[in-house]
């Protein structure tokens, strides 16, 4: 993918615009979400200091880590294990002292969507929000032909212009590094979603997926019962959120964590995981052994949108 | 959160709600949300519970059959979340050792692909049946009513006036399976079953079969032609996607205890003439004039190869599969520099990371591969030292693990090549001895022999005892020669420059280059030759066992117990099994001149006959239409919708709505889809999550695997009682109680034997996985659970009731004949969902070897004289025994072309969302992604065609210039869907991928009991292109074939757009 290809498709990232991006969401709230969308009052260019750490947010009191014991290391070992001893590592040190970040290698995502399921399924996100799209372009003509796949998870970046616009206070940046929203104090006014020169926010109206089928429990398995792994609590910022009418997170704006519950657990994020080309990484940028570390200093590694200054912890490879 | 803080705030969501409402703002999308909560934030002390193997089940995915090993986890009893198992090959590149804790191994998630997350959103589809589901109005018509799973047992059983209160059919008396079932007597069965197909044979004549046969001459279709078997054959069983442990469970039922012969699945829609030519090609000589078959696939070791050509497939979609493959590709092409081609009418996400896209012409593979041939010829580039070795010696003493036939020689009579030399023919050894040349003389060659190694000629022609012979490999020369290299580039619509270009990359790398395909290059009426040549391409480069070249993967542990586990339901002959006989409605398995149709007719048969292939799955429903070789009473269907998935499937559509050609239909489904929507009864099945299976892992596996798929949650359909135990409904407890009703033999009490009841579902599987637990050989068994996991094991459980888990019971299915009990072994499996082979054996191999871990070992053949020695079933002609590229030719010998109205070419694929009919079109997130497919065309040919992106076309074909789906009393649904301009795909090809144009599965509106349910509409986008597809002039009523290796062909038609 040469530079101007890869910057076209970075730019698509922040114009609303955006012929994919719209389709994108539009595919995700199954057509219900557009024209919602609150006009932006705050320009994508505002400042982007990031407030200072949230005071007495009290995150060493999540259930401390205990760590396990992973099979021996091998050669030929998938980096999925060598991340997970990656972070094992940094979860005895002090938060203040990790840095997350993720590195996601353009060259081998397949641009199969399986992060953008799995990632939905897990923090049971319903139609019309999004934390780690795919996005997709063919370039080049007959029989020169390329596609670009590019996953866009939350940039969690260093000076995040999502939080000086919040009017509530709801986001911030945690020590880690990661950018966390409190959906209790987000009031809904998507102020952020504007922000965000990645798009990387979507609202949650309270939809569920299972909303235009019909009710027929007496033939078929009917509503309820299908509907229920929808309602079955996530555990974002290790709370536990089950959906139900009136109730946070819905009627919030939303994003990726980095699976915060799962790293703080010595788990991968489920993006990394799952990813089947194994193009995410996911560690400690600052423990210089650490794989993302290794991949972040590879002379092809870059973060979109470098110039805006937001300093994203997310870094690609091309 | 403290009062002061929220005081302090700029703003809370109140007051913005009350603002916004001021300025004018719409809160509609807000109005829910006005609680402000006091609850604090990031003070979670909620542990994550996903993590604790309390509350996860392993399993085993079949949202495509790559059967990818999963963990599902749990939460109050629903199942909210998929990952890979990492135990697993497939899921994670180094598994974790069978032996690690299950603690350890629950927060280990592993690598799965969308369709396999998404598979939570098929089990808990609104739509999905649940209890029985009984015609009420005409078949078709979409009325149904809901009747107890007793009352339709006994129905479909006994028969009768069934449907008297839908107009038209008062007086129609349907035959239910106890009529049907006529011959039930074991011994008569045996008696009769080898004198009726000797008769088909012409070795017994129709006289004296009838003398000694008299008295159950009743019990035949025909008496007249006793080779067609027994009334039992009446009853089909049609299985769409039915891997092992349930296929084994179906034909012990079907076959060995109903008897019909008729049992068969659906591959030949899917990629069967691969799998026969990988068959034929591997197929092993044994003494006594037969042929052995070993292997029905092989793949390139992906890890290790620097250079892989695909042939219409890739390691992102469809294939056999994504995560392994798309793991070990990228890894591959990044880590390590391997080069990748792909051979595609269409650039694929596979494309799109390869070195080279060669847009081949459909159907052009095997012109493509004769060019490379030719150029490996011309250009002294075969590997002449792996392929003089003629037998097994020859190549151990060259160092080598398998060895091909390409010294041997090929006899040829006056049709040309027929069978394969053999010693004895010049009087220098046995009949069971091939003959090669050393220096011109002709030498006996015994292939199989360890210790006399025998090296050949490459390529001899000549005359020897007034036989004319050739070598094998001078057979291959001479057809890669027979045309040009511009010749060849111009049928396979290429340049000679990118094939030379390719093909000399390709032979730079040694044994480290593999050549792979699945579905493309196959589905074609060419398509087994087609397979050949792939097959070719890895022959010639002597790649076979090398790390990166061609491998046959890590096997599996014999669930079967055909290798000595405590079970042996391989060889399970219960009392009263039947020997079920006759030819088969697809007359798969049969010579056309071993039939009594022969004797009467001669050529050309009415449709072909298929003896080296089976499930030929197209075949079936047309086959009942001509009531050829016999007519049908009963059609089961099970997750399978062939009037959707067959090529042309629309013309099967008036064959179901008969009722004299379609006398009974029962469809297993989990919801009323496109085929099963036509049945007179839908009994629910489980879905893949709720169920038992014992599936085969990919030879991409260079470990050894076994993996056992199980209930993850207690099954959402109605319970029934079947030999007084209590159990969910699905296909396995409707075969049950079926078998209870019919009182078929080898069920009850004593089943699998004395005092070993088979009265559940769990009764075989557990034996299944118990076999696995116990391994291949004695002292190849688990280690047993100890109390704390089978305390996890019993928890892990927790939310299941007793109609689907109970420790106990489950314990006792797995004590064996002599009394020991296996379960603390099957539980050690269970929880952990596979076992297998410590993967150090394959790290420590590959440092010190070029040969891969598991080895293949023996003999490849260029020309398969089996097949060379069968007879086109209309012409009488002999097909060839080395691989031929071919125009596309119907049944009748008419060449299929294109014309002005329909000048495109019309292809498939699958994206990696839709692994089948029903994933994309129930699967939200899958839906998310990708909400309806598109007719996508080059954006030159939309110009010719004056086509602009977005439009809205129909399409169209010479056999279906309405281009409509005719679905009878559902009426007509037309092929139409948004154009894509693209610049990834040929020009003159159209391609639509699969997975959409549902017309049923809810996503209409139907009638239950007299009310209307609101159908779901956003599962009907999109277009299924089948009906477009080229009927067979031959035939009449389906599609093209490859008659060899009996698939469907999807890639040889031509169609038209028309603006819609």
């Amino acid at each position: 993918m040469s530079k101007e290809e890869l910057s076209r498709v970075s730019e698509n990232l922040t114009l609303e615009t955006d012929e994919s991006r719209r389709e994108f969401l539009d595919k995700f709230t199954k057509g219900v979400f557009g024209g919602l969308v609150v006009g932006g009052v705050v320009s994508v260019l505002a400042p982007v200091q990031a407030k200072a750490q949230k005071e007495g947010s009290n995150l060493n009191e999540s259930t401390p880590f205990k760590p396990f014991v992973l099979p021996p290391e091998q050669p030929g070992e998938d980096a999925i294990l060598r991340m997970m001893r990656d972070i094992q590592r940094a979860l005895k040190k002090p938060i203040e002292q990790r840095h997350w970040n993720m590195v996601i290698d353009l060259r081998k995502c397949v641009g199969c969507d399986a992060c953008s399921v799995s990632c939905a399924a897990e923090n049971k996100l319903p139609p019309g929000v999004i934390y780690r799209p795919v996005i997709q372009q063919e370039i080049g003509s007959y029989p020169n032909v390329g596609h670009i796949t590019l996953p866009r998870p939350c940039m969690q970046c260093d000076e995040p212009p999502c939080v000086p616009v919040c009017p509530a206070e709801a986001t911030w940046k945690r020590p880690d590094g990661i950018v966390a929203v409190d959906y209790d104090q987000c009031i809904g006014c998507r102020y952020c979603l504007n922000a965000c020169p990645y798009n990387a926010r979507t609202f949650d109206f309270g939809m569920e997926y299972i909303d235009d089928t019909a009710d027929a429990p007496q033939v078929f398995l009917g509503k309820e019962k299908a509907g229920k792994y929808e309602t079955e609590a996530s555990y974002e910022y290790a709370k536990e959120w089950k959906r139900k009418e009136d109730a946070s997170p819905i009627g919030n704006a939303r994003k990726c964590h980095f699976c915060v519950p799962r790293i703080e657990k010595g788990m991968l994020p489920e993006c990394v995981v799952t990813c089947i080309g194994r193009a995410t990484y996911f560690g400690d940028g600052n423990d210089p052994d650490s794989l993302v570390s290794e991949l972040i200093a590879l002379p092809n590694a870059f973060r979109l949108k470098e110039e805006i200054g937001t300093r994203p912890s997310v870094y690609y490879i091309k | 959160m403290k009062n002061e803080t929220m005081e302090n705030k700029p703003m809370s969501r109140r007051s913005f709600l009350k603002t916004s409402a001021l300025l004018g703002g719409s809160a509609a999308g807000l109005g829910a949300v006005e609680k402000i909560s006091s609850k604090g934030f990031g003070r979670g002390k909620i542990d994550y519970p996903l993590n604790d193997a309390e509350n996860v089940i392993y399993s085993v995915c079949l949202q495509c059959h790559t059967d990818c090993p999963i963990k599902v986890k749990i939460e109050d009893g629903v199942a909210v979340k998929i990952d890979g198992n990492p135990y697993s090959i497939q899921n994670l590149n180094s598994p974790i050792p069978t032996s690690t804790d299950i603690q350890v191994g629950a927060k280990i998630d592993a690598g799965l692909c969308p369709k396999g997350q998404a598979g939570i959103q098929t089990m808990y589809d609104p739509y999905r049946v649940v209890k029985v589901l009984k015609r009420a109005g005409k078949r078709g018509e979409g009325k149904w009513k809901v009747i107890p799973f007793d009352k339709a047992i006994t129905e479909v059983v006994e028969g009768g006036k069934l449907f008297a209160d839908v107009p038209g059919e008062e007086n129609r008396i349907v035959e239910g399976m106890r009529q049907v079932r006529a011959l039930t007597d074991a011994k008569v069965a045996k008696d009769m079953a080898g004198d009726a197909m000797n008769v088909g044979k012409g070795k017994m004549s129709l006289a004296d079969f009838k003398a000694k046969h008299a008295a159950h001459l009743d019990l035949l279709i025909d008496p007249d032609q006793p080779d067609l078997g027994p009334k039992n054959n009446q009853f089909l069983m049609l299985a769409g996607r039915m891997e092992h442990g349930r296929k084994e469970f179906a034909k012990r039922w079907h076959k060995g205890a109903y008897g019909s012969n008729n049992f068969m699945e659906h591959t030949t829609v899917c990629e069967q003439s691969h799998h026969i030519a990988y068959k034929q090609v591997t197929s092993q000589y044994v003494d006594g004039g037969k042929w052995k078959i070993v292997s029905e696939h092989m793949k390139p070791d992906f890890r290790n190869s620097r250079f892989v050509i695909y042939f219409g497939t890739g390691f992102v979609e469809a294939n056999f599969g994504p995560p392994i493959m798309a793991n070990l590709a990228t890894n591959a092409i990044v880590d390590d520099g391997c080069k990748v081609v792909v051979v595609d009418p269409r650039f694929s996400k596979s494309a799109a990371k390869a070195w080279k896209w060669v847009p081949v012409r459909p159907n052009g593979d095997a012109a493509l591969i004769y060019a490379m041939i030719r150029w490996m010829f011309e250009n002294d580039k075969i590997n002449k030292e792996f392929l003089v070795n003629a037998n097994k010696a020859a190549a151990k003493k060259a160092n080598e693990e398998s060895w091909t036939s390409a010294t041997h020689l090929v006899a040829y009579d006056k049709e040309g090549p027929a069978k394969k030399l053999r010693a004895s023919d010049l009087g220098i050894g046995t009949s069971d001895q091939f003959v090669t040349t050393q220096g011109g003389q002709p030498v006996a060659v015994n292939t199989n022999d360890k210790l006399n190694a025998v090296v050949g000629d490459l390529f001899f022609s000549g005359e020897l005892n007034g036989i004319k012979v050739k070598s094998e490999l001078l057979m291959v020369k001479e057809y890669a020669m027979s045309k040009s290299m511009e010749e060849w580039a111009k049928e396979a619509g290429l340049r000679v420059k990118d094939i030379v270009e390719v093909v000399r990359e390709y032979v730079k790398y040694g044994r480290q280059a593999a050549a792979e395909m699945y579905r493309g290059p196959v589905q074609h009426t060419n398509g087994y030759f087609n397979g050949m040549a792939v097959i070719y391409m890895n022959m010639l480069v002597g790649n076979i066992d090398y790390n990166g070249g061609l491998i046959k993967g890590g096997g599996h542990y014999h669930e079967d117990g055909s290798k000595g586990g405590p079970f042996n339901l391989k060889k399970d002959a219960f009392a009263g099994k039947t020997k079920s006989f006759g030819h088969k409605i697809t007359r798969e398995g049969s010579y056309y001149e071993h039939s009594s149709y022969f004797q009467k007719n001669g050529y050309p048969a009415k449709r072909p006959w298929f003896p080296h292939t089976g499930n030929v799955y197209q075949e079936a429903i047309p086959s009942m239409d001509d009531a050829y070789p016999y007519g049908v009473k009963i059609l089961m269907t099970i997750m399978g919708t062939p009037l959707l998935s067959n090529p042309a499937a629309h013309m099967s559509m008036k064959t179901i709505l008969d009722l004299k050609k379609t006398p009974l239909y029962i469809a297993n489904d989990v919801a009323v889809g496109e085929t099963s929507m036509f049945a007179d009864y839908i009994f629910p099945d489980l879905a893949i999550w709720e169920r038992w299976g014992t599936p085969h892992v990919t030879p991409v596996a260079v470990t050894k695997m076994s993996k056992v798929r199980q209930p993850t949650i207690e099954p959402l359909t109605d319970t029934a009682t079947i030999f007084g135990e209590k159990q969910h409904v699905g296909f396995e407890s409707m075969l049950l109680a079926l078998a209870e009703k019919l009182n078929l033999p080898g069920y009850g009490d004593d089943g699998f034997g004395k005092g070993m009841p088979f009265k559940r579902i769990e009764d075989w599987y557990l034996k299944m996985a118990t076999n696995i637990a116990a391994g291949d050989h004695h002292g190849d068994d688990l280690p047993d659970a100890d109390a704390r996991e089978l305390a996890i094991f019993k928890k892990a459980r927790r939310h299941m009731s007793a109609d689907t888990f109970d420790f106990d019971r489950w314990s006792k299915a797995c004590t064996d004949a002599n009394g020991k009990n296996w379960f603390k072994k099957t539980v050690y499996l269970l929880n952990r969902g596979v076992r297998g082979e410590d993967f150090t054996n394959y790290t420590k191999n590959v440092e010190n070897s070029d040969k891969i871990l598991h080895k293949f070992g023996k003999m490849f053949n260029f020309y398969c004289e089996k097949v060379a020695n069968t007879r086109h079933s209309y012409t009488g002609k002999k097909f060839s025994g080395i691989s031929q590229y071919n125009h596309a030719f119907d049944y009748a010998g008419k060449e299929v072309v294109g014309s002005s109205a329909y000048p495109l070419k019309s292809i498939t694929y699958k994206p990696i969302t839709g692994g089948q009919a029903r994933t994309q079109a129930v699967d939200y997130w899958l839906q998310a992604v990708m909400p309806e497919n598109t007719l996508d065309i080059n954006s030159q040919t939309a110009l010719e065609m004056g086509f602009k992106n977005g439009d809205m076309a129909k399409v169209v074909s010479a056999d279906n210039p309405e281009g409509m789906w005719d679905l009878g009393p559902s009426g007509k649904k037309p092929m139409v869907a948004k154009i894509r301009t693209v610049e990834g795909l040929r020009p003159g090809v159209l391609c639509a991928s699969w997975s959409f144009g549902h017309w049923a599965y809810c996503s209409r509106d139907i009638v239950v009991d007299g009310k209307v349910i609101k159908g779901e509409k956003s599962r009907e986008s999109g277009v299924c292109t089948n009906a477009a597809q080229t009927v067979d002039s031959g035939l009449k009523n389906s599609c093209l074939e490859d008659l060899i290796g009996g698939s469907a062909v999807f890639y040889d038609s031509f169609v038209g757009l028309v603006k819609a």
